[in-house]
């Protein structure tokens, strides 16, 4: 598929792999506090089965990781590894930032450790408000997503940087 | 059984310990309290330091390191306290001090904590460390274990560690500056933000809510 390479794709075509790419996101679940505990109930969990979405939480690595959800606390230290994560991911990639403290620093708003929002670092797609969020919130995030997806012109999403291995 | 152990408080095991460090220490031991059936605290000497770790591993039997860290007993300079929602803009006088157990002399408060696994009795060791340059000996020679609390200890509070091997950041990235649980190092947030919690605070079904904005009160 060279067309798909720097995501130029005729409407119908763009509008079919649109919907192949909105029912089967990889997400890397990028666990930093307790937010962890709620996203692996969430997306693991019988009850709130999130591959019904199409939503697949397996990915080995971020190389193979279409979303990220960043859930918990970011800080200044982990900053930098956040940041080379988002990097490793493959084009087109999405993040959803999960929780009171990845998207403000929620309860450590005047920490002198911890970074007020992991926007700072990456760009972040949809926000889920909530300290910590249900499991309803988390799986409506994901449906924004989807819907942004789904109505996208992918080659705007194609930054076309290489991935570095350093 | 209560009330026999209160009219004759008497703990022998921690009168023991203590009459023991006093033995080591001589006037490294500056003050004790124990507290029958409950606990014992020490306060020794920053020059003794080092020599009370040592003797409780070895005279006391306190063989587990359980962990040391520093209080900073000067009240915030900002006017910081429980109820603050916003620093004060400027530095002022911070008011006198105040220690816990066993009192204190100085701003800084080392303390550590050990304990006994056999006979299960634990004491919290304290030393005085004067504000302006605080400096100790490293425990690293009695308790291996001590190095990270060590560590941790002086970033987050600037005491520096005589002898101690990898004095560097262990939680705080490496080109951190200043020592952020010292009372007057400033959260910079707080001096432009009130906090922003309180807005989310609602009173109790039947509190009283007259001294709020009056509304509810018609009927």
């Amino acid at each position: 598929m060279g067309l798909v390479e720097n995501g130029k794709l005729p409407k119908p075509l763009t509008a079919l792999l649109n919907i192949s790419r909105k029912y089967s996101l990889w997400v890397y679940q990028w666990g930093l506090a307790c937010c962890a505990i709620e996203m692996g109930a969430a997306f693991g969990s019988p009850r709130y089965d999130v591959m019904r979405l199409g939503v697949i939480p397996f990915p080995a690595s971020p190389r193979q990781a279409d979303l990220v959800v960043v859930s918990g606390t970011v800080t200044d230290k982990m900053a930098p590894a956040v940041k080379r994560l988002y990097e490793q991911m493959p084009d087109p990639k999405y993040v959803i930032s999960m929780g009171s403290c990845a998207n403000c620093g929620g309860p450590y708003w005047d920490s002198y450790s911890v970074t007020k929002g992991v926007d700072q670092i990456i760009p972040v797609d949809v926000y889920v408000p909530g300290c910590p969020p249900r499991p309803e919130a988390l799986l409506e995030g994901i449906v924004l997503l989807q819907e942004r997806i789904r109505s996208e012109d992918m080659g705007e999403r194609w930054n076309g940087d290489p991935i570095v291995v350093s | 059984m209560d009330t026999v152990a209160e009219a004759a408080p008497a703990d022998e095991a921690r009168d023991a310990l203590v009459a023991t460090l006093g033995e080591a220490l001589g006037d490294g031991l500056v003050a004790s309290e124990v507290q029958p059936g409950v606990d014992v605290w020490v306060r020794v000497a920053a020059d003794s330091w080092l020599a009370a770790g040592v003797a409780l591993r070895d005279r006391c039997g306190m063989s587990y390191f359980n962990f040391l860290s520093a209080i900073d007993w000067q009240p915030s300079p900002f006017g910081r306290d429980m109820d603050s929602q916003v620093d004060g803009p400027e530095a002022n006088d911070p008011g006198p001090m105040e220690w816990g157990t066993t009192g204190g002399e100085a701003r800084f408060q080392l303390l550590a904590r050990v304990h006994n696994p056999v006979t299960g009795l634990g004491v919290t060791v304290k030393a005085d460390l004067p504000g302006d340059r605080p400096e100790v000996d490293s425990w690293i020679p009695a308790y291996a274990g001590a190095n990270w609390h060590e560590r941790e200890a002086w970033e987050m509070f600037g005491i520096d560690f005589r002898g101690h091997p990898n004095q560097v950041h262990l939680y705080l990235p490496g080109a951190f500056e200043g020592n952020p649980l010292r009372k007057d190092y400033p959260l910079l947030a707080r001096r432009i933000k009130p906090w922003p919690g309180i807005v989310d605070v609602e009173l109790m079904p039947g509190d009283d809510d007259s001294a709020d904005d009056g509304e509810g009160d018609d009927a």
